[in-house]
């Protein structure tokens, strides 16, 4: 089996006229965490959206190459959208719970879209992805509570939870703890390394200490094509390009 | 726009500089005693002492940068080379204290140091070196702290044909004593020039080689 969990090749996007992405070609590597930083504006978020088929969902939006996920073309026409969306499941910037489910509801809700109604078996399902999102312990007791009446970084995690609950196979991050204070961030940190374990991540963050800590491989964009991409450590120790070195030493962005 | 992180690196180069300055100083002054038999023990000892503190204050403002600023890439490759650096001047210092101490211990014979055009050769090739590695520091010039590996050498074949010189040696067995560790501690500054030598490589590049 390839070490390559997905790909992209010569990629583009575009919104309307702007063209977001140049020809990017990004492996993402399985049960590893990948790091995308860069600064404001230059791709980061619309490239992980292009890996999931999320980028097309907005209006205007259009793109152009290939993403494979385990050697197939995401894009190609006998491909299910909503499928690769259960398979590359995406956590926000923000938390969002659904806001009138409870903890049990918002853990359970695509389940239930895939038919599994009720039961042992959704209890199951339920209780270990809050175990596997380090919840179970502090909400097993309220999970009629609603998805919003814990923190806001309990709540992110309930994301997680909800995310994993659909046994997808690549997580991707979108700044997943820049609303969190930094208790919040860390246990979000651990849950992350903890995680790749089962699945492949991909993170999208502005903190680079944070893509420091967390990640296996780190790939740096600017004005929307991919600058350096390399083992962590490497990049951030002795970055090959003097924009990321710039970069990741605050000379800029 | 000024870094804050760059404010502290400033200081800390700083202060690096100076304790190379003053590890060069303690060699010169100890050969210095030790080529015309007058003894520097206490000025080396002294010497030896600041910079024992200034290491001391260089780990402490390496670990406040690091502390404060997380700082990566070439920044985080200064701050760990130069308490690297600042560890091998240390070495320099302790070492020229050791060939005055040992030459007022064990000697205290005039000029019987020097009665070797080979000890002489390898003062002066050290000398070269701890020369050339604090101004390859001060450059963070990789190609200049490369030469030490050769000198480095050099000094290396003097230091064991002046081994084998005097262990066939007769006459005063102080003074063959007092020559024997000298030139050892000698070939060992040699040594952590090379130290420097790659910490600057690693500065400058990022390659993490060896020049010995």
């Amino acid at each position: 089996m390839s070490n390559l969990k997905m790909r992209s090749i010569n990629l583009n996007a575009w919104f309307g006229p702007k063209q977001a992405l140049k020809d990017i070609n990004l492996n993402v590597k399985t049960n590893a965490v990948t790091a995308i930083i860069g600064p404001s504006g230059c791709g980061k978020s619309t490239l992980i959206r292009t890996l999931n088929r999320m980028h097309e969902l907005v209006i205007g939006a259009k793109m152009s190459g290939e993403v494979l996920l385990d050697g197939k073309n995401i894009y190609d026409a006998d491909v299910d959208p909503v499928m690769i969306r259960r398979r590359v499941g995406m956590v926000f910037q923000k938390p969002n719970p659904f806001p009138t489910m409870s903890i049990y509801d918002n853990v359970a809700a695509g389940l239930r879209l895939t038919g599994i109604k009720k039961g042992k078996n959704l209890d199951n399902v339920v209780k270990r992805s809050l175990k596997q999102a380090t919840l179970w312990d502090e909400v097993k007791d309220d999970l009629k509570k609603s998805g919003t009446s814990i923190s806001g970084g309990q709540q992110q995690r309930l994301c997680i939870a909800r995310a994993i609950a659909l046994q997808p196979e690549v997580i991707l991050m979108d700044e997943p703890c820049s609303a969190l204070d930094p208790i919040a961030t860390a246990k979000i940190e651990e849950l992350i390394v903890s995680l790749k374990r089962d699945y492949t991540v991909v993170i999208v963050t502005h903190n680079m200490q944070q893509a420091a800590r967390v990640s296996d491989f780190t790939a740096f964009m600017y004005l929307g094509q991919l600058m350096e991409y390399g083992e962590t450590e490497s990049v951030f120790e002795n970055p090959k390009n003097e924009l990321t070195e710039n970069y990741i030493t605050g000379k800029f962005g | 726009m000024t870094r804050l992180l760059d404010v502290g690196l400033e200081q800390l180069t700083v202060m690096v500089y100076k304790s190379g300055e003053v590890a060069e100083n303690a060699i010169r002054v100890s050969i210095r005693g030790f080529i015309n038999g007058k003894d520097a023990t206490e000025t080396v000892h002294e010497l030896s002492d600041i910079l024992g503190s200034m290491t001391v204050d260089i780990e402490n403002k390496a670990f406040e940068l690091i502390a404060k600023y997380q700082p990566v890439a070439s920044d985080l490759r200064i701050i760990n080379s130069y308490m690297k650096i600042a560890y091998d001047f240390e070495r320099y210092g302790r070492y020229a204290w050791d060939i005055s101490f040992t030459q007022q211990k064990l000697a205290k014979i005039d000029k019987c140091a020097v009665s070797s055009d080979l000890m002489q050769k390898l003062i002066e090739k050290v000398s070269e070196m701890v020369g050339k590695s604090v101004e390859a520091l001060k450059q963070h010039n990789a190609e200049l702290a490369k030469t030490l590996a050769d000198t480095e050498k050099e000094v290396d074949e003097l230091y064991f044909a002046y081994l084998n010189k005097l262990s066939n040696a007769r006459g005063q067995n102080k003074c063959v004593m007092c020559n024997l560790l000298v030139s050892r501690y000698l070939e060992r500054i040699a040594d952590h020039t090379t130290y420097v030598g790659e910490a600057v490589v690693y500065i400058a590049t990022g390659e993490k080689i060896s020049l010995r």
